[in-house]
């Protein structure tokens, strides 16, 4: 079985906002609700990175081991998806978070938090698969039609990924030996004076590279 | 011996030398500090930033074009502490403090027993609590007791309840008890402030407090201690209601509306504060009802019909007992000067 990731590589990544987009308009998702943002770090200065975040479906959720009602469920492939039948809208998912993945629609009289709502990896959720409902409740179910999740497929620099994670990693490991990520690429192109790296190690890089 | 022009003996000599090796062995350090480190000064901006943002540290918070509560955070790195205080610490240890409370009222009542009124009933009964405060009491003690069976469930739960009714029926359950939490929680609020205006003079320390601490209130053993109205142990139940009151009502207002956008670290403080109150207010409650109830004969009437056995009170609030005993017979006293006739004599001789 797959072991499903996703990765956002901050060299490719352009800040269109499309993933946030597609995913808005695949799943449906409430008003106020983005299961899926795009931090810009260092907006407008040298270095500037962004990446697209979502629920990175750890291994070892934090959000599941917080829940009071113990809601959430690893699938088969890795996905970390909950139950919002059984969910009360408690918070105590987006606190643990590390990501600041769930995320809560207002209901109620009183503005209340409704169920919490967050990224199924584009894999349903426990309901029927393929049905009406469950596309209202999760959102679309692509996993079970042999799809990625939208937000990776329709990438245009690809700089999110989405995948098995062997796969995955295999991607971004290429990537890192044609682009180079020694730590020595950094800056040597702009002021070879900034590098105060011993002279041994830097002989070493050279010749790598 | 002589040692640089200087006359010293031989213990002394070892003395200097036993101080230089403690030192040595003390400060290894200071030795090792002499080979000079060699880090390999590399500028690498993808490092540093990485670890900014996951540490949280200066300008790592970034811009985001979606609208919520820290989306600009790309890591919350006190999530894992968050989620480490309540699985590893929290919910385990809050089980067993309650437990061991529980527990330790029952092997009082096992070892001690009943507190009997000495001498037994008198049958003659003294006004303690008037209605409004009986009324007040109840509807404390009612929210109190509504708002911690919810608490619990919604703590122990998923361990609890959950295994025996199941995952489906557990979130329906869970569901009403947060819903009811936060609807009467608020009340809660208003009994506490009530308690204060209505019973904060009364429990403020006097004279006798310490004297009555220092015997452990005559529960063990069979010295005769002094009371007011209220005594200390009392005095120390009401304030520590203040208190935890005051740290479940402002904890819970943050917790009740999440909507308002505090920032993740603050609702994390709240559910700490919140759960530990809520715990200690649970097991001292234990104590309070305890001694209420079956701990001791003629408490509970006090606040049931509001009147107490003039034995009772001798034995548990003497000064208070004295001071209604004399009041009542100034009263009386008033009322016979106004009236001359016989009868009226009779009474205040009775009081």
């Amino acid at each position: 079985m797959a072991n499903m990731k996703f990765y956002c590589d901050a060299e490719r990544c352009i800040e269109c906002n499309a993933c946030v987009t597609a995913c808005k308009n695949e799943n449906e998702v409430p008003w106020g609700v983005n299961r899926r943002r795009v931090v810009t770090i260092k907006d407008g200065e040298p270095g500037e990175r962004s990446l697209s975040v979502a629920c990175m479906h750890c291994a070892d959720a934090p959000c599941a081991a917080v829940c009071p009602v113990d809601c959430f469920y690893t699938t088969e492939d890795g996905v970390v998806l909950h139950d919002k039948d059984i969910c009360i809208g408690c918070g105590y998912c987006f606190y643990a978070c590390p990501f600041g993945a769930p995320q809560f629609p207002k209901a109620g009289a009183f503005a209340s938090r409704g169920k919490m709502d967050k990224c199924t990896f584009c894999a349903g959720g426990p309901k029927e698969t393929g049905s009406a409902e469950e596309h209202r409740m999760y959102g679309s179910n692509r996993l079970a039609e042999g799809k990625l999740p939208l937000c990776a497929e329709m990438c245009s620099t690809k700089a999110l990924i989405a995948g098995d994670a062997d796969v995955v990693s295999d991607i971004y490991r290429r990537r890192v030996v044609n682009r180079g990520a020694s730590v020595l690429d950094w800056g040597v192109n702009y002021d070879k004076a900034s590098l105060r790296a011993p002279q041994s190690v830097k002989g070493k890089a050279s010749s790598d590279g | 011996m002589s040692l640089f022009g200087l006359r010293v003996s031989g213990w002394q000599l070892s003395t200097l030398f036993l101080a230089g090796l403690l030192l040595f062995i003390a400060f290894p350090a200071t030795a090792q500090d002499k080979v000079p480190a060699s880090p390999i000064m590399v500028p690498n901006p993808a490092t540093d930033l990485w670890r900014a943002v996951r540490q949280r540290e200066g300008a790592a918070s970034g811009q985001t074009q979606v609208r919520g509560i820290e989306t600009g955070v790309l890591i919350e790195q006190r999530g894992e502490a968050f989620r480490e205080y309540r699985r590893r610490d929290f919910i385990g240890n809050a089980g067993i403090f309650i437990g061991v409370i529980a527990g330790l009222v029952l092997l009082f009542y096992i070892l001690r027993g009943r507190i009997n009124i000495p001498g037994g009933r008198s049958g003659r009964r003294i006004k303690r609590f008037a209605d409004f405060e009986r009324t007040l009491h109840w509807f404390t003690a009612i929210v109190f007791i509504f708002l911690a069976l919810t608490g619990l469930t919604l703590l122990f739960g998923r361990f609890v309840v959950l295994p025996v009714f199941g995952a489906e029926a557990f979130g329906v359950i869970a569901s009403a008890c947060k819903e009811g939490h936060n609807l009467f929680g608020p009340l809660f609020i208003v009994a506490v402030v009530l308690l204060f205006i209505r019973f904060a003079w009364r429990n403020l320390p006097s004279r006798g407090d310490l004297t009555w601490l220092v015997k452990g209130g005559g529960i063990i053993g069979k010295a005769h201690v002094t009371a007011g109205f209220f005594n200390a142990g009392e005095k120390i139940w009401f304030w520590s209601v203040m208190v935890l009151g005051l740290a479940v009502s402002i904890s819970g207002l943050v917790l009740i509306f999440p909507t308002l956008g505090q920032p993740r670290d603050i609702m994390q403080l709240a559910l700490f504060v919140h759960g530990i109150a809520a715990v200690l207010f649970i097991a001292g409650s234990f104590g309070h009802i305890y001694i209420g109830t079956i701990g001791t004969e003629g408490s509970l009437e006090s606040m049931t019909t509001g009147y107490v056995d003039e034995n009772w009170a001798e034995a548990h609030h003497d000064r208070w007992h004295a001071e209604t005993v004399a009041q009542a017979a100034r009263g009386a006293d008033r009322h016979a000067s106004a009236d001359t006739t016989g009868a009226v004599h009779a009474t205040t001789d009775k009081a």
